[in-house]
Formats: C-alpha cells, structure tokens, sequence
C-alpha cells in the first residue's frame, strides 16, 4: 500500500518537480553568471570587500524563490486531491488515514528538500572556490531561512488546500501569512542564526498541521453548496 | 497526532496575538518624542539647545531657558557653525586667546555616533588590514584580508583565496614576540579607504592585554600597551580623525569609557556615566576645546561636557523620555508582548518583553467575572 500512495504522489509530482529543479537551477546559475560579472569587471576582491563592508551577499534575488517553489508543489499535489474529491476515497482505503497523509507530505516534503539540496551543493560548489569559507557560510546561513520557509509554506499550502471549508481556510491563511512573515522580518545577513534551530522544529511540526484539516474533512465539516 | 496539532495550532494562533495585537497597538499609538539637539558651548558656558516641536518649529534655548535666534545660535556655536559664521563674516579671530580658522577648526571638530544595534550584529572575521605607510595621499583597500585562528594570524589573498604562508608567518612570529597570546579576544578597526589615514586594529589577547596592530611598509608593527590592573576591554572603537587626537576609545567589563591618547598610547578614564555599547547609543561631537558626548538610555538621554584637553568634566545634564499615555495604557491591555526584532540589535529571534503584572491582574479578574457569570447563569 505504501508504495502504491508513493506512486500515486510521483505521478502527481512527477512534472513539476523537474520543471522546479530547473527553474531554481536557472535561478542559480543566473546569480553565479551575476557573481561571474563583477568578478571579471571589478575582481574578486570587489566582491569580497563589499561583502565585508556592507550588508550584501549578492543572492538577495533568491529570496523569495523557495517559497514560490514549495507552494506551488503543495497546489500540484493536493488541489487535484480535493476539487477531484479524490481524498474520500484514499481516506477510505484500508490503511491508517494518518499515517497516509504523512507520507504523502513526506514525498512533497523530500522533493522540496531534494531541489534545495541541490541548490545548496552548487551554490556552494561554486562560492567556496572564490571565496574565504567564511564569507561562504555567511551567504549560505543567510539564505537558510529561505529554504526553511520554502518547505514551512509547502506544508502550510497543504494544510490550507486539505482543509474542508472556505471560512477555516482564510483563517489557516492569515495564521499562514504571520508565519511566512516571520521568515522575512529583518535582511541583514545572519540575523536568524540563533533562530535557525528553533525554526526548523516549527517547520518539522508544520508536518503535523494538514493532519487537522484532514481530521475536520473526516468529521463532515464541508461548506453549504 | 491530532492532538498535537490542536495544540501547534493553538499555539500559532497565542503566539500571533501577542505578537500582531501589540505590534499593531504601537504603530497605530506611537508618538514621536524629541530630544533637544544639545552642544556645550564654549561661548555661554552652558549647553545650548535646539528643540524641534512640531507645533511651535526649531526653538534655539539654553539650559537657562534664554531664547536665541537663529543667528545667535550661530554665534554661540562658533566651532559648530563655523561655516555659517566664516561666509557672514562673524567668525571671531580668537576663542579663550587661542587663534581660530575655519582650517583649524575643520581638522579639529569631529562627530562620531556608535548604537547598540551596530555593535550587536554578526560580523564575519575577516579583517582587511591596509597599508599604514603607503606614501600616498589616498588610502587603497589591500588585496588580502585576515583572520586570526587559535594560533596565529593568516593572510588570505582574495584574487586567489589562498593563504599568504609568508606573510602570515612573518606577522605571527612578530605578535608572538611582542608578548600576545593567541586566540584572539576582542578586535577594534576601521577598515574602509575613506578616511584621513590609516590606524590598523586595536586588538586584546587571550590574557585580555591590549596590542596595537599596523602594515607599516608592507611590515607587521605590534605594539604593546600597558592597561590599569584588572581592566578587562570588551569593545574597542576606532576612528581616524585629522585631528590626530586619539586612537581609539575603549570600553571595559564595568561598562567605562576610555581614551586611548595618540600618540603616546596614554590612557584616559572619561567621566560620564555607565556606557555599554551592546545597549546605549553613543555619540560625540568634539572640537578643539571641548567633547560633547550623548549616551542614549531606554528611559533618559545623558549629555556631559568634558574638556577636550584633560577629558576633565565640565558640566551634564539629562533628559528624561517618560514613556507616552498610550505606551503606559498598553500594560493595563498587554500582559505581555511578543517581537522578534529589536531596535538595539540586528538580530532575529522571539523575544517575551514588557510582562505587565497590572494587565496579568486584570485579565485574571475578567477571566474570574467571566467564570462567575457562567455558573451563576448555569445554577
């Protein structure tokens, strides 16, 4: 049975996760072309001196990338599931409803990690050739809770897409937007480091989350139509 | 499972309220306070003041409470408004018997401000260490940076990123010899090209001793300075004026300012009040007879006049920025407050402030009128 649900999710997923590999690679390979640039315009040490003097580290435009990423995985997986009213029906297959749903977000969950994963390997592959390590990790812990973020909304658009009624849904949205927030609230580089932790609990049992609306879609809550 | 997440959900949702509610309170209720610009002048003898009210505009007074114009502030100020007084035609010659010009008095002013949320953010180790003794007019930044490891110091040249094993060496051994103590404590320095001239680090060692670092000639210069006994520095400020009037201020572990004369490394206890960078905001605004220097506190903005010559004190006064009605009418509703930026560092955390035992109180005994409404209602 378990490999049946894992089927059935890569064959939900099985498109988009190669088009979000390639797009987050372009992205990547466009901010390297970026770093490229300055480099063979002004030198290395350009690069290295602003970084040291100022509150730079030239992937700003990355920003908001992970978050795109994961929400639109968690629409490809789980809008189908709930206007097709394929739920009911995996709901009533004999398996235990919980631990079904996480394993579905457990695919969702290893694909996003899998595309920042490689994200992470290239963007370090190249930084760490021009670049002191610790200008490397400062760029690559600075970016870290963007890609946290990026797997926090892929299971915060999954708890909203799996929730039964439209009035919880704004509510699930709004708490959403708050969270999401909390990700953004301050651009100077390393200013989450000594949140990272406790993020990444928060993110891990966001896990836990669509298993709510999945509880309330059980229960028969549904809007009047 | 569902449990916990009734509970996470739960959770968000406090968390939320504490956070948004309050912040959302601020934004809509904050008011600006002002705090009068203030200088000592060498004119009055007194600090002169320039109060900004939205109502009532810039109102130029002094602590007496004379009122100036706007021309007579000027006056009053000559070292500060120099300028203004030098293209009127008002700058006088001489000040206390000593010879003025608007060159002399350019080179000698300063103006220097450090706040808490400079001091408390991440820095990355990596120190550029200019050339002191260039025998060029404008500074140019150096193709290596440093980093200090538990054993010395390395040079990493930045075109290749590789380590300058030569150089590194030849600092090294000189710190060695010259007494530090490696790892590395605490690090002060200015590395930027757009300054008058080039000062190095001023760094402590393991021990807490006090070296002064430079690239003299593309050589290493170290240089041991003695500190009062048991002095501990825990942060070190460097600036390079023109005036050439110091090298560095320096703050310990009890929270004192100090001086670093240049340049015979003389050490000078400043007279003002507590000053710790990782909360106050600093500032001071010197010339060539006296230091104006502001400390900005939570609650009050202290100002000393000190001589410039002997750092002697001369005068202080405070000012207090009481917290405004709505600020106070926030304990009453807030038992407490959740953020998770801060104006005094630049860091990202969640943060419990302004716990309230006055609302704590309050929501108790409306939760308890609530309670008792309920079961009078359901007996």
């Amino acid at each position: 049975m378990k490999k049946a649900i894992l089927y059935k999710e890569w064959i939900k997923t099985r498109l988009y996760f190669p088009i979000s590999l390639a797009i987050s690679l372009a992205f990547i390979v466009f901010l390297i072309l970026r770093l490229q640039r300055v480099a063979h315009f002004k030198g290395v040490e350009h690069i290295w001196n602003i970084m040291l003097s100022h509150d730079v580290i030239f992937i700003e435009l990355l920003n908001f990338v992970p978050v795109v990423l994961g929400s639109l995985l968690a629409i490809v997986q789980f809008i189908p599931e709930m206007q097709q009213k394929r739920l009911k029906l995996t709901l009533h297959l004999p398996f235990n409803q919980q631990k079904m749903i996480l394993i579905m977000l457990s695919v969702g969950f290893g694909e996003i990690l899998l595309i920042y994963l490689v994200n992470y390997s290239v963007l370090y592959t190249y930084l760490q050739s021009i670049l002191a390590p610790e200008l490397t990790g400062r760029i690559l812990i600075t970016s870290l809770p963007w890609y946290i973020c990026g797997i926090t909304v892929y299971l915060l658009t999954a708890w909203i897409c799996l929730e039964p009624t439209w009035k919880r849904r704004f509510v699930n949205l709004f708490l959403s937007c708050g969270i999401i927030r909390i990700f953004f609230m301050n651009d100077v580089p390393q200013s989450y480091d000594s949140f990272l932790f406790a993020l990444s609990i928060f993110t891990l049992s966001c896990l836990f989350l669509p298993l709510l609306s999945v509880d309330r879609f059980k229960m028969g809550k549904q809007d009047l139509s | 499972m569902i449990r916990f997440s009734k509970i996470l959900f739960a959770f968000i949702i406090v968390v939320q309220l504490f956070w948004l509610l309050p912040w959302f309170y601020h934004f809509t209720t904050d008011t600006p306070t002002h705090i009068p610009f203030t200088l000592y002048s060498i004119v009055n003898n007194d600090f002169a003041c320039l109060d900004y009210n939205s109502e009532k505009g810039i109102k130029y007074t002094d602590r007496r409470g004379n009122i100036y114009t706007n021309r007579q502030f000027d006056s009053i100020l000559p070292l500060f408004y120099f300028r203004q007084l030098a293209s009127d035609g008002r700058l006088p010659d001489s000040l206390n018997g000593v010879e003025i010009t608007p060159q002399k008095i350019r080179t000698s002013n300063f103006m220097f401000r450090l706040s808490a949320s400079e001091v408390n953010v991440k820095k990355t180790p990596l120190h550029p260490l200019l050339e002191s003794m260039s025998g060029r007019v404008d500074l140019k930044m150096p193709d290596d940076v440093c980093r200090f490891t538990d054993s010395g110091i390395e040079f990493i040249d930045m075109a290749t990123n590789t380590i300058k094993q030569k150089k590194s060496k030849l600092f090294t051994s000189l710190m060695k010899k010259k007494g530090f103590e490696f790892p590395l404590n605490c690090i002060g320095g200015n590395p930027t090209n757009r300054k008058d001239f080039d000062d190095g680090y001023f760094l402590t060692d393991a021990k807490h001793q006090l070296f002064h670092l430079k690239q003299v000639c593309g050589r290493p210069f170290c240089r041991f300075i003695a500190l009062p006994d048991s002095m501990k520095i825990k942060h070190i400020i460097v600036r390079e004026f023109a005036a050439r009037k110091f090298h560095a201020l320096l703050v310990d572990t009890s929270n004192r300012l100090w001086v670093l004369d240049m340049p015979d490394y003389t050490l000078h206890l400043l007279p003002i009040n507590e000053y710790n960078p990782q909360k106050h905001d600093l500032e001071i605004i010197g010339d060539m007879f006296n230091w104006t220097i502001s400390l900005s506190k939570a609650d009050k903005v202290e100002v000393f006049a000190l001589n410039a010559a002997d750092y002697s004190f001369i005068d202080s006064l405070q000012y207090l920025s009481p917290p405004s009605i709505p600020h106070q009418l926030g304990h009453y509703i807030f038992p407490f407050e959740i953020k998770f930026t801060s104006y005094d560092d630049q860091y990202t955390y969640p943060r419990l402030t302004d716990f309230s035992a006055k609302a704590c109180c309050l929501w108790a005994l409306l939760i308890m009128i609530v309670l008792f409404l309920i079961y009078k209602q359901t007996h």
